[in-house]
C-alpha cells in the first residue's frame, strides 16, 4: 500500500512484523497520547490502552487526542476513538480501568509482545514493572517532568528493572519546624495545608500524635498538643459570625505570644511578631476579596487578611451544606479547589509575615502545596518518539543496542543516552524467584502457607515476612494473621504475595507467589505448590546498598505507613532531616512522590 | 486520598478556564512567556512529505501560540495519509496546507490558523515576511537558491528562522537568530546561582560574622556543629589573613586554606566530625572565587544599544545601561540575595537570609534609581516596572547574549561560515560523545547532499507535483548525492585516514536516505517536531537558552549532537 511506503522501506522486515504484534500501553496521558499516535502510524497491529483517569481541562495543553467536549470522559476510550480514525487497519482496545485490577493478571500480560508505561505515579509503575518481570515481557518505561524526560528499556535478566535503583524519597520536615520554628515559605505552606486546614475543616490528627518517652522536647510537644486542642474548641464556633476572627487571634496572636514567651528560642534571633487582628481588619475593610484572583504577585498583609476571612466564609458555607447529609464533613486540600487554595495561600502568607519570611504569590503556593509537576507537549513528543525507537531495538532482539535515554535542558546535547545496565543482583524485585501457589479458599489460612509450605516444605527459618502489595501481612511480630483465611486477608486468585527471607545468614532472594484458588480434596493440604520451587540464595552484598528488609530502596514506602512520632528538632536545616529520616518527620505530601513521575 | 465530598468551586472565584488549561506550562515560562506565545505568528514554509512541520505546529498550537500560517503547494496523496496525523481519508486530493490547518485548529479553539497554497518561491517573492514572529523552513525546498533567499530575508529582518530536515531515521534542525539575541530569563540551575560575596563581604555581613563567631572555640559541641558554613568561611578567612599579612590569594591559598578550616573541625564528638565543616570544605571551592562579570554580560555592555540608550530603546537596554553604571561604581553585580540551604539553627539561618535579602534590595534600589535617572534624561514617560528591573538584577550574572549566524544552506557554495577547515574535520571525525559511535556530523553533510540532489532533479522536472517521488525514481539520484558529498570532502583537503573513513560513513548514510524512500517516518518527525517546537518556544518567550545553532539527530542510535556553525 502506498500509505506505508516509507515505513516499510526504512524498517525492512520489522515493518511486516509490527502488524502481527500485540502492544499494551498503560496510561493515556501526555506521553500516552503521543505514543498512541506514533504506534498507530508506525503500523503496530493491535494496541491495548489502559487508563483509569478521566479527562481534565488542564490536560488539554498537551494531550491532543482530547478536546474540550471530552472533559470528564474516559481517557482510554476517547484516545481510542480519536486515534482509530487515522489508521483503519489498526485494532485498538480501550480499558477504562485500573491496571492493578486482578483480571490484568500475569497470564494476560503474557499475551502481549511489548508493554509501554506512560504513567504518572510510582505505584502503578512499580506494579507494571513487577508484572512484566513475572510475565517475562519487555517493558518500555518512560516519564517526564518539565523539560526533562527519560526512557528506560526493562527486560528480565537483561537489564535493570524499574526498582533496581532506589527512587528518591519524598521531602519531609520535622514537625517542630512546621509548628514552631519555620524559616522558609514551604514550612508555612505545609503548616497551612497539613495542620491548620485539617484542624478546622478536616480530621484532626493531633490527638493521635505519639510522644516518644526519651524525647527531650516532650514539653514542647505537649504544648503543641494543647494548642491543637484549643483550636478544636474554637471549631465549635464554626457558624458564629466572628469565627474567622477567633481563628486568626488563636493562630496569629495567642500561639505566637506563647512561642515568643519561650525565651530560649529567641535569644539571638528575631522573635516572631504576632498580628493584631482588629488593627489589620480595620485596614483591610475596604479590600475586595476578589484580590484572590491576582495570583502572580504576593498579596500584602491586609490583602491576605481579606482573603483569609473570605475563604473561611466560603469554606464554612460549604461545610454547612455538606453537613446536611453527613455527620462530619471533611474538606481536604485540593490544588484545583479555589476555596482551599485561597485559604492555604492566605494563612501561609500571614504566618510568613509573623516569622519575617518571604511571602509567595498564590500561583507559587499552588505549585508548592499541590506538588504540581510542569508538563508540556514538546517533552512528551520527544519522549514518546524515543520510546518507539527503543521498542524497535527490543523487537529486533537487539538489547545490546537498546539504551537508557534522557532528555536534558542543557543545549550542549539535548539527548543523552547510556547502554542498559545489567540487573542489580541485590534488587529485591527482579532478583526474585517466582512461582504459583494453589489454595483452597474454604480452608486455607496464612498459617498453612507459612508453617506447612514455607517452613516445612521449602525450609525457611522463622525470620521471614510475607508481603501483599507492599503491606506486611506476616512477620514474626505479626502472628495474628496466621489463623486468618486467605480470603479474609483480601487474597484471591491473581493476588501476588512476596516472601522475604530476613535471616542474617545467607538469606534467599525474594519469592513471589501468584495465587490460584481451587477446591482441593479434603485429604490434601489446603495450600500446595504445583511446581517445583527453588529459591536461590542472595548474592553476597558487594557494596551494601540495600538491606534485605527494604523492598524498594527506601524505608518509607514499605509496609504500613509509619507512625508519626514527634520531636522538636534543634537543627531544622540539617540536610539529613530534610531528605530522608522519617522518625520525626511530617510528610509534605502524601500523594505519589519521586523524581520523574509525570505522564 | 479520598476527594472532598463537594469540591466544585464557585465559578466567580476561580482562575479563568484558559489559566487552568495552561497551568502546567505556566509553571515553566510564566504569564510573560505565555503572553509572548499568544501574540506570536509562526510561518511554516512546508515541503517534502510535510510531516515534521505539521508536528511542530501541533506542539505550538497546544500551548496556545497565537497564530500560524502554512504555506504548502502540495495536494494530499495516499502516501501522506500513512504518515501525517493531521490528514484524514476525505483529505485526499485537497490542499494539504488547508487540511492540516483545519485539523490543527481543532486542537485549540484559541489559536488562529491560515493556509496558502503556493510554492515557497512564489510566496516569498510576493509577501511581506516581517509580519511573522518566526519562520520555519522545511527542506528539501527544491531550490537551494530559494532556501538561501528565505535565509537572507529573515536575516535582514532580524527574524528568527528555523531550517529543518527529517529524512528516514535522521533529522536536523538549524536555528538562525539575529546577530544580537539577548536572554535575561535563562532559568539557570539552582546550584550555580550562588553569589555570596565571601571575598568581598559588605560591612554588615562582616560585622555579623564577627559577633557570631567571636567565641567559636568556646562553643558547646552542639553550637559549634551548627555554625552556618558561610560564617565559618568568613571567620577563618579573617583568621587566615591575620597570619598572612592581611592577604588571601584565591589562586594560591585555596588548598591550604581548606586544610586550615578542616583542621578546626571537632572530631572528638559522637559523630566523629562536623557536618557544617564538611559543607564549608565542599562549598569553599566555588564560594571562594572573586565575582567576575560574565562574558555574556560584558559583551552586552559593549553593545551600542547599551552605551547610547535612546528614548525608543527597549526596556532591556535601559536596564543594561543602569547595571553598567552600577558595575562601574562597585566593580560588582547586584547581589542576587539567595542563600543556599545549610546545616544551621533556624535563628542563624533566618538572620543570614535577611542580611542577604536586605543587601540585595539595596543594590536593586540603586539600579532602579539609575534607571529612573536615565528615563528622566531620555524624557520617557512610562516607567519600567520595578519587577522587571528587580528580575533583571537577580538574573544579571546569567544573562545570555547569543550572536546569531546565518544558516548554511549549501556549504559547497557558501562555505561553513567562519569555521576553519580544521574545525569541520574535527566535527566530521570525532566520535559521538554519547553513543561512542561515529560523529553525527556526516549526517548533516549527507542531508546537504540530499538537498542538492533533489534540487538537481527538480531543475530537470520542475513541473512534478511530488518532487520526492520523482527524485527517488530517478536512477541517478544516489550518484547526485555521492558527487556532492565527495566534493564537500574534497574541499576539506586532507588525506587523513579518519576522514576517509568518515567519507565512507557519510556515503552509507546517503544510501540509507535513498533506501528510506527518501521520505519521512512519522515517529522521527514527531520526535523532531518536539525538539523544534521546544526551540521555537524558547526563542519566542526569550526564556531558557536555545540551541546555538545546529542540532543533528540520529534515530538509529537515539543520539543527538549540537554544532555551532
Ligand atoms: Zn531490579
Amino acid at each position: 500500500m502506498a500509505r506505508e511506503r516509507s515505513m516499510s522501506q526504512s524498517l525492512g522486515s520489522l515493518s511486516r512484523q509490527l502488524k502481527q504484534l500485540r502492544v499494551l500501553m498503560v496510561g493515556a496521558g501526555g506521553i500516552g497520547c503521543e505514543l498512541l499516535k506514533n504506534l498507530v502510524l508506525s503500523g503496530f497491529g493491535e494496541i491495548h490502552v489502559v487508563d483509569l483517569d478521566t479527562i481534565d481541562l488542564s490536560n488539554l495543553n498537551r494531550q491532543f487526542l482530547f478536546r474540550h467536549e471530552h472533559i470528564k470522559k474516559s481517557k482510554a476510550v476517547v484516545a481510542k476513538e480519536t486515534a482509530s480514525k487515522f489508521n483503519p487497519s489498526v485494532k485498538i482496545e480501550a480499558h477504562h480501568a485500573n491496571i492493578k485490577d486482578g483480571h490484568f493478571n500475569v497470564a494476560w500480560f503474557k499475551t502481549f509482545n511489548i508493554v509501554f508505561n506512560a504513567l504518572d505515579n510510582l505505584d502503578a509503575r512499580r506494579h507494571v514493572n513487577r508484572m512484566c518481570l513475572m510475565a517475562d515481557i519487555p517493558l518500555i518505561e518512560s516519564g517526564t517532568t518539565g523539560f526533562d524526560g527519560q526512557v528506560q528499556v526493562i527486560r528480565k535478566g537483561k537489564s535493570e528493572c524499574y526498582d533496581c535503583q532506589p527512587k528518591p524519597v519524598q521531602k519531609s520536615f520535622p514537625i517542630c519546624t512546621i509548628r514552631s520554628t519555620p524559616s522558609q515559605p514551604i514550612h508555612c505552606i505545609v503548616w497551612a495545608k497539613s495542620y491548620l486546614l485539617p484542624e478546622i475543616f478536616g480530621v484532626s490528627e493531633e490527638a493521635d500524635m505519639d510522644i516518644s518517652e526519651n524525647d527531650d522536647n516532650i514539653e514542647e510537644i505537649k504544648k503543641l498538643k494543647e494548642e491543637a486542642l484549643a483550636l478544636k474548641k474554637i471549631r465549635e464556633s464554626l457558624f458564629k459570625d466572628n469565627f474567622a476572627k477567633l481563628i486568626f487571634e488563636k493562630v496569629f496572636k495567642q500561639d505566637i505570644d506563647r512561642l515568643r514567651s519561650i525565651e530560649d528560642m529567641w535569644k539571638s534571633r528575631k522573635p516572631p511578631e504576632a498580628l493584631d487582628h482588629d488593627e489589620i481588619a480595620q485596614a483591610s475593610a475596604g479590600i475586595d476579596p476578589g484580590v484572590s484572583r491576582q495570583d502572580q504577585t504576593p498579596w500584602s498583609v491586609t490583602q491576605n487578611h481579606a482573603v483569609f476571612v473570605d475563604s473561611i466564609r466560603r469554606l464554612v458555607s460549604r461545610y454547612k451544606i455538606m453537613q446536611g447529609g453527613h455527620t462530619s464533613p471533611v474538606i481536604t486540600f485540593d490544588k484545583d479547589d479555589e476555596d482551599t487554595l485561597d485559604f492555604v495561600a492566605a494563612a501561609a502568607n500571614l504566618r510568613s509575615s509573623v516569622f519575617d519570611i518571604e511571602t509567595k504569590s498564590k500561583f507559587e503556593i499552588k505549585q508548592m502545596a499541590g506538588n504540581i509537576i510542569p508538563a508540556i507537549a514538546t517533552t512528551n513528543a520527544m519522549t514518546a518518539g524515543l520510546c518507539v525507537l527503543q521498542a524497535f531495538k527490543v523487537l529486533k532482539g537487539e538489547y545490546h543496542k537498546a539504551k537508557m535515554v534522557f532528555l536534558e535542558r542543557s543545549t550542549a546535547r539535548v539527548i543523552n543516552a547510556e547502554p542498559l545496565h545489567p540487573p542489580n543482583p541485590s534488587c529485591v524485585v527482579c532478583g526474585n524467584a517466582s512461582s504459583n501457589v494453589l489454595i483452597d479458599p474454604t480452608r486455607a489460612t496464612l498459617g498453612h502457607l507459612v508453617e506447612d509450605v514455607l517452613k516445612q516444605e521449602l525450609g525457611y527459618s522463622d525470620d521471614i515476612s510475607v508481603l501483599h502489595e507492599s503491606a506486611i501481612i506476616y512477620d514474626p511480630d505479626i502472628e495474628d494473621n496466621l489463623s486468618k483465611k486467605f480470603t479474609d486477608l483480601g487474597l484471591k486468585s491473581d493476588s501476588v504475595i512476596t516472601i522475604i527471607d530476613d535471616a542474617d545468614e545467607d538469606p534467599r532472594v525474594n519469592l513471589s507467589l501468584s495465587i490460584n484458588e481451587q477446591t482441593l480434596p479434603e485429604d490434601k493440604q489446603p495450600v500446595i505448590l504445583p511446581d517445583k520451587v527453588e529459591v536461590p540464595r542472595k548474592p553476597k552484598q558487594a557494596n551494601g546498598i540495600k538491606g534485605p528488609d527494604s523492598l524498594n530502596g527506601n524505608g518509607e514506602q514499605q509496609g504500613e505507613k509509619r507512625k508519626r512520632s514527634a520531636s522538636i528538632s534543634t537543627e531544622p536545616h540539617s540536610k539529613k532531616q530534610a531528605s530522608g529520616k522519617t522518625d520525626d518527620a511530617l510528610l509534605v505530601d502524601d500523594s505519589a512522590g519521586g523524581a520523574i513521575v509525570l505522564d | 486520598m479520598a476527594p472532598p465530598i463537594a469540591t466544585t468551586p464557585p465559578v466567580l472565584q476561580g482562575p479563568s478556564a484558559k489559566e487552568k488549561k495552561y497551568d502546567r506550562q505556566l509553571r515553566l515560562w510564566g504569564a510573560n512567556g505565555q503572553q509572548a506565545l499568544e501574540s506570536s505568528h509562526i510561518l511554516l514554509l512546508n515541503s517534502g512529505a510535510g510531516v515534521v512541520g505539521v508536528e511542530t505546529l501541533k506542539n505550538l498550537v497546544l500551548p496556545g501560540t497565537g497564530t500560524f500560517t502554512i504555506v504548502d503547494e502540495a495536494v494530499v496523496c495516499e502516501e501522506d495519509l500513512g504518515v501525517n496525523f493531521f490528514l484524514e481519508q476525505s483529505s485526499l486530493g485537497k490542499s494539504r496546507g488547508e487540511e492540516c490547518c483545519r485539523l490543527l485548529l481543532e486542537l485549540n479553539p484559541e489559536v488562529k490558523g491560515f493556509h496558502i497554497q503556493k510554492t515557497i518561491a512564489d510566496f516569498v517573492k510576493r509577501s511581506d515576511l516581517s509580519q511573522y514572529t518566526l519562520i520555519i523552513l522545511v527542506a528539501p525546498v527544491g531550490s537551494l537558491d530559494v532556501a538561501s533567499e528565505v535565509s537572507q530575508i529573515a536575516w535582514d529582518l532580524r527574524q528568527p528562522l528555523i531550517y529543518v530536515h527529517s529524512v528516514g531515521f535522521y533529522s536536523h534542525t538549524s536555528v538562525q537568530l539575529p546577530p544580537s539575541f539577548p536572554i535575561v530569563d535563562t532559568h539557570p540551575d539552582p546550584p550555580s546561582t550562588q553569589d555570596l560575596r565571601l571575598l568581598q563581604p559588605w560591612s554588615e555581613l562582616l560585622a555579623y560574622a564577627k559577633t557570631q563567631t567571636a567565641d567559636l572555640e568556646a562553643f558547646s559541641d552542639h553550637d559549634h556543629g551548627h555554625v552556618p558554613w558561610i560564617l565559618l568561611l568568613l571567620h577563618y578567612l579573617e583568621k587566615w589573613k591575620e597570619s598572612h599579612n592581611g592577604e588571601f590569594s584565591v589562586r594560591d591559598d585555596k588548598k591550604a586554606f581548606r586544610e586550615f578550616v578542616g583542621s578546626h573541625a571537632r572530631t572528638d564528638n559522637a559523630e566523629g566530625g562536623e557536618e557544617n565543616y564538611d559543607e564549608a570544605l565542599t562549598a569553599a571551592n566555588r564560594a571562594l572565587t572573586l565575582p567576575t562579570i560574565p562574558s555574556d554580560l560584558k559583551s552586552l555592555l559593549l553593545e551600542e544599544e547599551c552605551q547610547i540608550p535612546r528614548n525608543s530603546s527597549a526596556n532591556f537596554w535601559l536596564i543594561v545601561n543602569a547595571i553598567s553604571t552600577f558595575i562601574k561604581k562597585h566593580s560588582l553585580l547586584p547581589l542576587p540575595g539567595t542563600v543556599p540551604d545549610m546545616k544551621s539553627q533556624s535563628k542563624d539561618y533566618i538572620a543570614l537570609q535577611s542580611l542577604y535579602r536586605q543587601k540585595s534590595q539595596q543594590d536593586i534600589s540603586e539600579v532602579t534609581s539609575n534607571v529612573r535617572a536615565l528615563e528622566h534624561a531620555l524624557n520617557r514617560h512610562i516607567p519600567i516596572p520595578d519587577a522587571e528591573i528587580s528580575a533583571f538584577c537577580k538574573n544579571a550574572a546569567f544573562v545570555k547574549l547569543i550572536h546569531g549566524r546565518k544558516l548554511i544552506i549549501n556549504p559547497l557554495k557558501h562555505g561553513w561560515n567562519d569555521n576553519s577547515i580544521t574545525t569541520i574535520i574535527e566535527h566530521t571525525t570525532t566520535m559521538n560523545f554519547v553513543s561512542g559511535k561515529p560523529s553525527l556530523f556526516p549526517i548533516l553533510i549527507a542531508l546537504y547532499g540530499f538537498d542538492s540532489a533533489i534540487a538537481a532533479a527538480a531543475s530537470v522536472r520542475p513541473e512534478s507535483n511530488n518532487l520526492l517521488a520523482a527524485a527517488s525514481a530517478s536512477p541517478g539520484f544516489f550518484t547526485l548525492m555521492e558527487t556532492y558529498i565527495r566534493d564537500v570532502f574534497g574541499k576539506l583537503d586532507s588525506t587523513s585516514e579518519d576522514l576517509d573513513e568518515a567519507l565512507q560513513h557519510t556515503l552509507n548514510i546517503a544510501r540509507e536516505i535513498q533506501r528510506s524512500g527518501p521520505g519521512e517516518l512519522h515517529n522521527i518527525s514527531s520526535l523532531t517536531g518536539g525538539m523544534i517546537a521546544q526551540e521555537v518556544i524558547k526563542i519566542i518567550t526569550k526564556q531558557y537558552v536555545p540551541v546555538d545553532n545546529c542540532l543533528v539527530f540520529d534515530g538509529i542510535e537515539s543520539a543527538s549532537a549540537v554544532y555551532r556553525l
